[in-house]
């Protein structure tokens, strides 16, 4: 059984995608978003609507298609979610 | 005859003030490391540093109340000799009830399973038969501690991350310092390496604290 994530680990999650799925430099897809980040197309679009009112992901709208950059904003929360867990991991816990 | 008791009588005695001061090298392990939590549960908002944070909360103040519980029967901090009793209890009531929350950060994270009901079988055994509430809790807490040991080595196998395999160590000799003092405290040899033991343990969690205090690089500061 796969362990339960939690909303910030879902958020992550996609941030991480946003970052190291961004090859050619303008952005990823939300299918790309929706199969890495394995959440519903309902859900996935109200988080993005979230991340990008936060400032953490950049929406670009290029050829009529929404694509998704992560700002320097979400760079900076990936960074600090992926310190916290490690600290987490160390006592044995997921975040 | 007399000189050798003597001076057996001063080793215990710094002894005696050496694990005192231990205690406060706990609070301030402790103390350090939910501070790092609650730093995380601000930018992540995430309910395992909180129960991580609450934990080492109850034990860094369990642990100073106690160190000032044995300065003050000692004489070195005047003032307390009146509530004495009730700064032993109040610390050892507050430490156990940070490492049952050590060891409740577990039991949520794996849910209630075969190895949860494994060590509740065992509890028992090593709780009812004891008298004084000072053993009774002391012996919770060891129970607590084993708990966590068990469940960071379990965590271990499934992340291999050599930091938790350093936190399972460090708990073990903490826990195995627990054992020592519960059973055998009388000995001058054995409460040199149960202290020693304790000693080490503590060092040892204090190094995750390091290790994030060196990389923390992110100028995030939550909340999400």
């Amino acid at each position: 059984m796969a362990p339960y994530r939690t909303q910030t680990k879902i958020i992550a999650d996609i941030l991480l995608t946003a970052r190291d799925m961004n090859m050619e430099g303008d952005g990823v897809g939300i299918t790309t978003l929706l199969r890495k980040g394995n959440v519903s197309y309902s859900r996935m679009t109200k988080l993005i609507g979230d991340l990008v009112g936060a400032g953490l992901l950049l929406e670009l709208n290029l050829d009529k298609t929404a694509k998704y950059k992560i700002s320097e904003k979400g760079m900076s929360f990936l960074q600090a979610y992926l310190q916290f867990e490690d600290f987490a991991q160390s006592f044995g816990l997921r975040l | 005859m007399r000189i050798v008791g003597f001076r057996r009588g001063m080793a215990a005695q710094g002894l005696v003030l050496l694990e005192n001061a231990l205690q406060f090298v706990g609070a301030f392990v402790a103390f350090s490391i939910a501070i790092v939590s609650y730093k995380g549960v601000r930018s992540t908002q995430s309910s395992s540093l909180l129960r991580l944070a609450a934990a080492f909360v109850f034990l860094g103040t369990g642990f100073l109340l106690e160190g000032i519980y044995g300065f003050g029967s000692l004489s070195i901090l005047p003032g307390f000799e009146v509530s004495l009793t009730t700064l032993l209890i109040s610390g050892l009531v507050l430490e156990t009830a940070g490492y049952f929350f050590l060891a409740f950060s577990h039991v949520l994270d794996v849910m209630f399973d075969k190895r949860m009901a494994i060590m509740l079988a065992f509890f028992p055994l090593m709780a009812i038969n004891q008298g004084s509430l000072e053993v009774i809790l002391t012996s919770l807490s060891f129970y607590f501690i084993m708990y966590g040991v068990v469940e960071t080595l379990f965590a271990y196998s499934r992340n291999r991350n050599p930091n938790t395999l350093l936190i399972a160590s460090g708990l073990s000799l903490i826990a195995a310092g627990w054992w020592i003092s519960l059973v055998a405290a009388d000995t001058l040899l054995l409460s040199i390496v149960q202290l020693l033991m304790k000693e080490v343990g503590l060092v040892i969690l204090f190094i995750p604290v390091l290790t994030f205090s060196f990389t923390k690089k992110s100028g995030w500061n939550g909340p999400l």
